[in-house]
């Protein structure tokens, strides 16, 4: 059967369904972040438990930095993140927001108007001083 | 903690939920939103969830056990890195989804005390021995690209932080897969001895495979809470057909013979000897392999705690546990044990 029935030391159990010592509490959750290269954004990756910063930053290191390109690994403890509640704050107002971005300013064909004016006026002008 | 231990998170199709509630959430799920950790769920869904997290990262931790033990054997030392690597894969991939399951409710230690003593179940597939190092190739190769098949369907789930983690997980996964396909390919271009060991090995591992996708789908399954809430997004017989469309073209590429048990006119099973698997045959019309249906009663059998590893793979997992107690202790100590300076 292998090498898994060859092993020895490992003990059978009486009562399997009773552990040795009690069940212990959970750790503090802390988010982890990952930059991919530097200059890009850090970005949530997902979570881990740990009894401190320094093993939180080592397991994070560990599940979420080795197997991609990584430059550096955020953690924070989750009860110390402030957020906003999906249902209560309305973050992204709906309402008619264009003149928040570029495309909102459609500066092109203002741009024909103003050209247009302007030579429209030089043309006067070369007009009224031809005639008068 | 809200929750001391798994027995009080159980499913209760007699709850009663918010109306209005229920029909807001389900109206989410069918416009293909996620779910997040913070936001109201029906409790059967939170515990179907926490279940299926659970049970995958209770797999992760106890697959890691089979391959665990070929490391110091590996033929050569970019295997041996290689399986270093997947197995530690393995089981960061069980800490990420314990992290996932807690948050939905049971406590990390609660997990893996009840996968020590068998409260929790973990995947069949690895119940079943790795005698040679064949065993791990198609380990990697049979069992990594079935998990990739479930896994991918899961990804399509409704549980974000469950289906960011898959998304994740499956990146590894498809390292796990190539290099088993890698290994099978060299096996199979060798000796008479290797391609031998490595038909051996495809015969241990061909049929818990089939049974990896769990249980032939009763007529329920496709109107089960837990498909129209996207916890599951594909039938178990759905994914099996799928295997064999991608795994039995493969094997039959490498010069593999498919078998199955043997069996009386009646269809019942008489011996454990194998035999060619007839019905595995392109059926142009629909598309599909056929195949024979794996042995149910072993099924049956070895996740009742029967088959032939599960006392040696909870007894290691148990083993570990408990002769990492002092380490735990130790962290725990250092972190409450000694008063904020002030």
């Amino acid at each position: 059967m292998g090498l898994s029935s060859k092993r020895t030391g490992i003990p059978t159990y009486e009562h399997p369904d009773r552990l040795s010592d009690n069940p212990e509490g959970d750790l503090r959750a802390y988010e982890v972040f990952v930059q991919t290269e530097r200059g890009k954004p850090h970005t949530h990756c997902g979570s881990v438990d740990a009894a401190d910063d320094a093993m939180a930053l080592q397991f994070a290191r560990e599940h979420y930095g080795r197997d991609q390109a990584c430059v550096q690994v955020w953690v924070c403890p989750r009860d110390a993140m402030i957020r906003t509640d999906y249902d209560k704050d309305l973050v992204f107002r709906l309402t008619d927001q264009s003149y928040r971005f570029a495309k909102g300013y459609n500066v092109g064909a203002k741009w024909r108007e103003f050209r247009a004016q302007r030579d429209y006026e030089d043309y006067r002008k070369e007009d009224i001083k031809e005639h008068f | 903690m809200s929750v001391s231990a798994g027995d009080n998170i159980k499913l209760d199709w007699e709850r009663q939920e918010d109306p209005q509630r229920l029909a807001a959430f389900e109206a989410r799920i069918d416009a293909g939103e996620l779910v997040e950790a913070d936001d109201w769920m029906p409790q059967n869904y939170r515990v179907g969830m926490l279940r299926m997290a659970e049970h995958h990262a209770n797999s992760e931790i106890v697959g890691a056990l089979p391959e665990g033990e070929w490391i110091t054997r590996a033929p050569s030392l970019k295997r041996k890195l290689a399986l270093i690597a997947k197995v530690q894969d393995e089981v960061g991939h069980g800490q990420m989804l314990y992290r996932v399951s807690q948050d939905l409710g049971k406590p990390r230690d609660a997990m893996l005390r009840d996968l020590c003593t068998g409260r929790t179940k973990y995947h069949n597939v690895f119940n079943y021995p790795a005698p040679t190092w064949a065993d791990v190739a198609m380990i990697q190769w049979l069992v990594d690209g079935a998990a990739i098949m479930n896994q991918k369907s899961l990804a399509d789930g409704s549980y974000g932080p469950y289906v960011r983690t898959m998304r994740r997980i499956n990146m590894e996964e498809a390292f796990h897969f190539k290099s088993g396909e890698d290994m099978v390919l060299t096996l199979m271009s060798g000796t008479p001895r290797q391609r031998r060991d490595t038909q051996a090995a495809f015969d241990r591992w061909w049929m818990p495979c089939l049974m990896f996708f769990g249980p032939p789908d009763k007529d329920s399954t496709k109107t089960s809470p837990f498909m129209t809430w996207r916890i599951k997004t594909l039938t178990n017989d759905t994914l099996r057909q799928r295997f064999v469309d991608r795994f039995a073209p493969a094997a039959i590429d490498l010069g593999l013979e498919i078998k199955t048990k043997q069996r009386d006119a009646s269809g019942a099973i008489v011996s454990d000897d194998l035999v060619p698997d007839e019905l595995i045959v392109h059926d142009e019309a629909s598309g599909h392999y056929g195949f024979t249906q794996p042995d149910w009663d072993e099924f049956n059998r070895v996740i009742r705690g029967n088959g032939p590893l599960n006392r040696e793979r909870v007894g290691l997992r148990r083993f570990s546990y408990e002769q990492g107690a002092w380490v735990r202790r130790a962290v725990l100590g250092q972190t409450c044990g000694l008063p904020l300076a002030n």
